[in-house]
């Protein structure tokens, strides 16, 4: 069904006229300069979007970059706080239950001959 | 022969606003490879028809010109994603509308925090002069923007619905009904026009 149909002719020719009206009210300049002129825009604002981009480009290959080393960073520093988390825990444990079997023996009896040895000696020279 | 072999310079100043399929695709591949001279020749095809989109959206002149020059440098920017098969024009135009949209509701933010300008601007609007296209361009910049943009599209560019549902983003249906209330609207005024009101 056409438009003069489903409205008649004098809704069309209403119609009509509103649409002449609409097409100067939004008609496009039609002075060539004027789209040369606009065109050289464009294409000017695309050399700087351009520009923008390969700074874009740049900044985001140093921002990866710079990503990539905090996580680097962070990798380090949260092994040696474990490390040194780990060994404060050996020593807290070692300060309650004492020092490892071992060596209080031999402390001991480093501690226990050197008097001994002293008493033997000065009763050697005392006598 | 290929898009670059092209002879661009015979074309520069011919008034293109018609797709050519075959020559648009080559200059959509070649924008693709990142020859800039491929996307000004389409900048040179399609910049009237772009402008023709924005100003059934937008209120004025300066408006338009700005959501063009967005809407071309949106679209350079996403050419990587457009596939060439597809129709550029109709690709640049959506993309072009939502450039309109934007700088309309930037306008409508300025407009609510600023006083109006009374700078003088070099293009002379054609809808001066004549009582009834002064008020049927009132009409049409208090019609709702969706209304606005598809009268125009329809009635003056001579879009179809479904053409207009994809460019807005809107339902074919929506379309048709928006097209139905601007058109009722415009037509009390030429009505009020005519009886003297």
């Amino acid at each position: 069904m056409t438009d003069h149909e489903m409205k008649g002719p004098a809704l069309v020719r209403d119609d009509d006229e509103i649409t002449s009206h609409l097409r100067a009210i939004v008609a496009p300049p039609v002075d060539a300069i004027y789209w040369n002129g606009l065109e050289q825009r464009i294409v000017a604002r695309l050399g700087r979007g351009r520009e923008e981009g390969s700074w874009w480009a740049l900044s985001s290959r140093a921002y990866q970059f710079g990503l990539m080393a905090a996580g680097l960073t962070l990798i380090v520093a949260a092994s040696v706080f474990l490390r040194e988390r780990a060994l404060e825990r050996r020593m807290a444990y070692e300060s309650v239950i004492g020092t490892p079997a071992t060596t209080p023996q031999q402390v001991f009896a480093r501690e226990g001959l050197v008097p001994d040895r002293q008493a033997t000696l000065r009763a050697v020279t005392d006598h | 022969m290929t898009a670059v072999a092209l002879p661009w310079a015979p074309i520069r100043h011919r008034t293109v606003v018609t797709e050519r399929p075959a020559d648009e695709r080559d200059l959509v591949l070649a924008a693709q490879r990142g020859e800039s001279e491929a996307f000004s020749e389409l900048v040179r095809r399609h910049q009237r028809r772009a402008y023709a989109v924005a100003r059934a959206i937008v209120l004025n002149h300066e408006d338009a010109e700005d959501a063009v020059q967005e809407g071309f440098l949106h679209a350079y920017k996403a050419i990587a994603r457009f596939l060439p098969d597809q129709a550029f024009g109709a690709w640049l135009h959506r993309i072009v509308a939502n450039a309109a949209l934007d700088v309309t509701r930037r306008r409508k933010v300025r407009d609510a925090d600023e006083l109006p300008e009374t700078v003088a601007s070099p293009f002379r609007d054609p809808a001066e002069g004549g009582e009834l296209r002064r008020r049927l361009k009132d009409a049409l910049d208090t019609l709702p923007e969706r209304q606005r943009a598809v009268i125009v599209l329809h009635d003056v560019e001579g879009y179809k619905h479904a053409e207009i549902g994809k460019m807005l983003d809107i339902p074919e249906g929506t379309a048709r009904s928006d097209l139905h209330y601007a058109r009722s609207h415009l037509r009390q005024v030429l009505g009020a026009v005519r009886s003297g009101l």
